[in-house]
């Protein structure tokens, strides 16, 4: 019987991976649901916003609000670009295909880890975590850091958040309204293509403020980009494409799945993404919460 | 008038073999130039850029300038062997330097024998490379292998007031070779250890929490890991959140060179300074032979960088041992090369280094330390730091 | 212009391609092998992109279930190619059974994603199973099939003889992949082929006259996966080893975008785009590090500028040539 704190140590690991994972996977959903597009240069968004804040945090330095400057700059900066993005190329893209939107997404990944390169090389870089946040505290004989709790605790935040705005705002009403039905959305005169752009502009702000809150925990690599794509899908795809509750409980139930798979199953962690998505899609394609897709 | 004719023939007769002592002497390069492995591929090819720089201020060799033709092998072994075919076929480089992966090495190893090139390895580790059933007279290397460095870090533990020892390893041929040679090492070594606890987690893996807590949760006294490049920097900064350095009172040997001036530079103070690493080469190394300082002065200002990568080296090795294969082969053609190149024993920038004649591999030790602070630099490093000679293991 | 339809082009451009290893050099011969290797995997995926409007993402498994087939069969049994070859497209033909009977159930992104997880999951037993694939480590130097006869051929008819291993590998090549690609011509010219073009423009339309839309999406499925292992056994061989990123999602996205390059909306299409985006990559990673910049650059430039790929544009101006000949 593995003693408890063992167990409440591996929980919250598996809760601190799938609140990063929400936040990441949320603007991937988000896009998914209105757009109907698969974005696969999320992934480049987050490495984008790790790089940014990276690179703000040489030119601050590292005081004590230098981390979340930089943060929020590099999330800011990277929704700049998405909307660039969107508005003068994606928008283009829209009456085709969608395999043109799955292409132009990739063509995407592949100029931007360029880029990356090219403007930050390939050695690895990393960010420290923020004074104030450096220290753990000891629960159930777990050690938990404060960043991690801080995390956890973000994700819910943001995730009410969403679900607030989605809900009561004006803007939130047009957005769930254009999932549902873009046309009727537009004869009735809403600018369905700046709303498109709008939301681009804010699941960009997501990817790159993961990234950019994740670089405490992580190195800031070339390939980062790749890496967490494929995970964000998963995440997605258990709770449903478009669900944004459902991307919420995926990321839950990926981070658990993760945690403790490799204690039942120790040497196929790199099967786990895989099973698991391809479970979910021949089990229960739209995922938990979501709606079949016509 | 004869005279003159005769003159004149001899100069007609001298120009082909004048324009040919003229064509360069083409060498190809294929190394990973993107993705997570570049960052050991890129400083490979510097190095070795440098160093046939160097040659070449001098003249070149047998007279003939030497040129390197680099060519991004996205550590993928399809692209590798498509750059090598290249380079060979179109390019018609004359020799081979090269590749990085377990995969690229005995791929592009393949392509060597069969077009009859002299391929040398300056970075693969795995053992298949010069394995009885792969070895064939055209390839060489001169990096560590898994065996050599699996059994010096077991006679590094050995020496630790430890009984009950973890490894973490990624779950792949080099993790799992390392690990094995060290077991297999340490319990001849030391019989009492204990190995009580193996973490495997998946190559590439972002997320080490689980696996961290696991090992935790067996309460090691000591672990051997070999989770390298930018995977060490994300491992350890979430090990050391975690309180597991602390846990294992810093009993902790990284290998994969994760004791490297860049892992330590580019951590700052998040490195888990007290640890033991190892590197290929470390600008900071002061009880050297002398040619090392020379080096790292020299392959700083190369690098404009007052901290050079550890891993230009390599590169600058490999280059080395083809160079004074070629001069003492007196020839370009790859069967004497590869010749003069058995048993080969030069002057390198981290000391003697022997290619031995029965494996074609080159007795390349590690540099290991226990890391520390130091006021002469903003990072951690290796102090003291000990060149570990691998001759005894290679067996 | 009629006269010029009548010629019969691939015939042609097969009967030159046989002159490559004596025309040009052997950088040439492995060029221009890569490349029809490649064409007949591109081809058997376009039998479901471009045929059936099945976007899948994970074609490469079928590629990586073929390459290891053979090179199993050949290097650690012992079988020669004229078993271990046609082996590859039954092996690959059966898991693409099995996968597909899952992912036609999806449509569209569902269909695309399950595709990927199936061959990345293909991808990681590679990865793994080191006694049996060769792990990370792959399995380098599949040997050669035996070319004896040719030599004892050689003798009475010369013109057969002096040629290296490579090339006649080579040769051996262009006779297998002109007969693939014979075949599935046939395939998509038929009544089959037919209903699976109705059924990408309009599956509803197609289950409403009483087509089993599934079952013709399995049957495409599992020839494409078949022909993608065939070329796959071809390839091990080429590259002198089978390794695990033969299955791994860069090479589908590799494959996908070939199909893309060329025109999806052409037979010949696909084949072009292997020959083109195999050209440019040698091209230009000779003189630079960032061939994904290029790359992707280029893909933008004919999503907005040239979708229907090269033989799409070649159409196209073909066209606008014959409209300008009728009006004068």
């Amino acid at each position: 019987m593995p003693d408890l704190s063992f167990v409440f140590a591996q929980s919250l690991s598996g809760l601190t991976a799938a609140m990063f994972l929400f936040l990441i996977a949320s603007g991937l959903s988000l896009i998914f649901g209105v757009l109907r597009v698969l974005n696969f240069a999320h992934g480049s968004f987050y490495m984008l916003g790790a790089y940014s804040a990276y690179q703000i945090v040489q030119w601050l330095g590292t005081g004590p609000v230098s981390f979340w400057v930089a943060a929020f700059g590099a999330a800011a900066g990277v929704a700049l670009l998405g909307g660039i993005v969107e508005r003068f190329l994606f928008q283009r893209l829209y009456g085709k295909e969608e395999l043109y939107h799955l292409l132009f997404t990739y063509a995407l990944v592949l100029v931007l880890g360029d880029v990356a390169k090219v403007l930050w090389g390939t050695q690895q870089k990393s960010l420290s975590r923020p004074p104030g946040l450096t220290g753990a505290l000891s629960l159930f004989g777990a050690t938990i850091p404060h960043y991690n709790l801080f995390i956890i605790l973000l994700g819910p935040a943001i995730a009410l958040g969403f679900w607030f705005a989605l809900q009561r705002t004006r803007a939130g009403r047009f957005i769930r309204a254009a999932a549902l039905d873009r046309e009727t959305l537009g004869a009735l005169g809403v600018n369905v293509n700046a709303l498109y752009t709008g939301v681009f502009v804010l699941a960009s702000f997501l990817g790159g403020l993961g990234g950019a809150l994740i670089t405490p925990m992580r190195a800031i690599v070339p390939g980062m980009d790749t890496e967490v794509i494929v995970e964000a899908f998963v995440v997605v795809v258990i709770g449903g494409l478009g669900s944004f509750w459902g991307t919420f409980l995926g990321a839950l139930i990926y981070g658990q799945v993760l945690s403790f798979g490799i204690l039942f199953f120790p040497r196929f962690s790199i099967f786990s993404i895989f099973a698991l998505m391809a479970a979910v899609l021949i089990i229960r394609p739209w995922g938990l919460l979501g709606k079949p897709l016509k | 008038m004869t005279r003159v004719l005769t003159l004149l023939l001899a100069a007609l007769l001298a120009l082909p073999i004048a324009a040919e002592a003229q064509k360069p002497i083409k060498v190809g390069m294929p190394m990973p130039l993107s993705g997570p492995p570049a960052l050991f591929g890129e400083p490979a090819t510097k190095g070795a850029q440098m160093y046939i720089d160097e040659i070449n201020a001098k003249g070149g060799v047998l007279g003939r300038k030497i040129e390197l033709l680099t060519r991004d092998s996205k550590a993928d072994a399809n692209e590798a062997v498509r750059v090598a075919r290249e380079l060979i076929l179109k390019e018609n480089v004359d020799f081979l330097v090269g590749t990085l992966t377990s995969a690229e090495g005995p791929a592009v190893s393949v392509v060597a024998k069969e077009n009859k090139i002299v391929f040398i390895a300056p970075i693969p580790k795995t053992d298949q490379l010069t394995a009885a059933d792969k070895l064939h007279p055209y390839v060489f290397r001169v990096a560590a292998n898994t065996t050599m460095e699996g059994r010096s870090a077991a006679e590094i533990v050995a020496k630790w007031p430890v009984t009950r020892i973890g490894t973490i390893a990624f779950d792949y041929a080099y993790g799992q070779d390392v690990t094995r040679a060290f077991v297999e090492h340490i319990k001849k070594v030391k019989p009492s250890v204990q190995i009580v606890d193996q973490q495997w987690p998946k190559l590439g893996e972002q997320d080490y929490n689980p696996f961290i807590n696991a090992q935790m949760a067996k309460k090691p006294e000591a672990v051997v890991s070999s989770i390298w490049g930018g995977f060490f920097v994300t491992f350890s900064k979430q090990a050391k959140a975690l309180g597991y350095f602390d846990a294992l009172k810093y009993n902790f040997i990284g290998l994969g060179e994760a004791g490297s001036p860049e892992t330590t530079k580019s951590m700052g103070a998040d490195y888990p300074t007290g640890i033991w690493g190892n590197s290929y080469d470390a600008f900071y190394w002061e009880d050297n032979p002398g040619a090392h300082k020379d080096y790292t002065a020299r392959i700083s200002k190369y690098l404009k960088d007052q901290y050079p990568s550890s891993w230009a080296i390599q590169g600058y090795i490999g280059m080395q041992f083809l160079v004074e294969a070629i001069k003492k082969a007196n020839s370009t053609d790859s069967d004497k090369v590869a010749k003069a190149l058995l048993g080969l024993t030069i002057d390198t920038p981290i000391g003697k280094q022997t290619l031995r004649e029965k494996d074609h591999q080159a007795n390349r030790g590690q540099l290991y330390g226990k890391t520390a602070k130091d006021a002469k630099y903003p990072f951690s490093i290796m102090k003291p730091v000990t060149y570990v000679d691998p001759t005894k293991f290679m067996d | 212009m009629k006269t010029l339809s009548r010629v019969p082009w691939a015939l042609l451009v097969f009967a030159a391609a046989f002159f490559v290893p004596a025309a040009g050099s052997r950088y040439y011969t492995f060029l221009a092998n890569d490349v029809v290797i490649w064409a007949l995997f591109a081809t058997s995926l376009n039998l479901l992109v471009g045929y059936t409007g099945l976007v899948s993402f994970g074609h490469a498994a079928y590629f990586g279930i073929g390459a290891y087939t053979t090179g199993i069969l050949m290097k650690k049994v012992g079988v020669p190619f004229l078993l271990a070859f046609p082996a590859a497209g039954v092996v690959a033909g059966l898991f693409a059974l099995v996968f597909g009977f899952f992912c036609v159930r999806l449509t569209r992104i569902y269909f695309a994603m399950l595709t990927l997880a199936f061959a990345q999951i293909v991808w990681a037993i590679c990865f793994k199973w080191n006694e049996v694939t060769g792990g990370e480590q792959g399995m380098p130097e599949i040997p050669y099939p035996d070319f004896g006869w040719l030599e004892r051929v050689a003798a009475w008819l010369p013109i057969v003889g002096g040629y290296r291993t490579s090339d006649y590998f080579y040769f051996l090549t262009l006779v297998l992949v002109a007969v693939c690609l014979w075949l599935l011509r046939r395939v998509v010219g038929s009544p089959f082929g037919r209903m699976l073009t109705a059924i990408r423009e309009n599956p509803e339309r197609a289950e409403f006259i009483g087509v089993n839309v599934r079952r013709y999406e399995l049957a495409a499925f599992v020839v494409a996966g078949a022909f993608a292992g065939l070329a796959g056994g071809l390839f091990g061989i080429f590259n002198r080893g089978v390794f695990p990123d033969f299955a791994y999602w860069t090479k589908s996205s590799e494959v996908l975008i070939m199909t893309l390059l060329g025109g999806m909306g052409t037979f010949i299409g696909p084949a072009l785009g292997a020959l083109a985006l195999i050209w440019l990559n040698q091209q230009i990673v000779s003189y630079t590090q960032y061939w994904p910049l290029i790359l992707g650059t280029i893909l933008i430039v004919l999503l907005f500028v040239f979708p229907g790929g090269i033989a799409g544009a070649v159409e196209s101006a073909a066209r606008r040539l014959r409209r300008r000949r009728q009006v004068a």
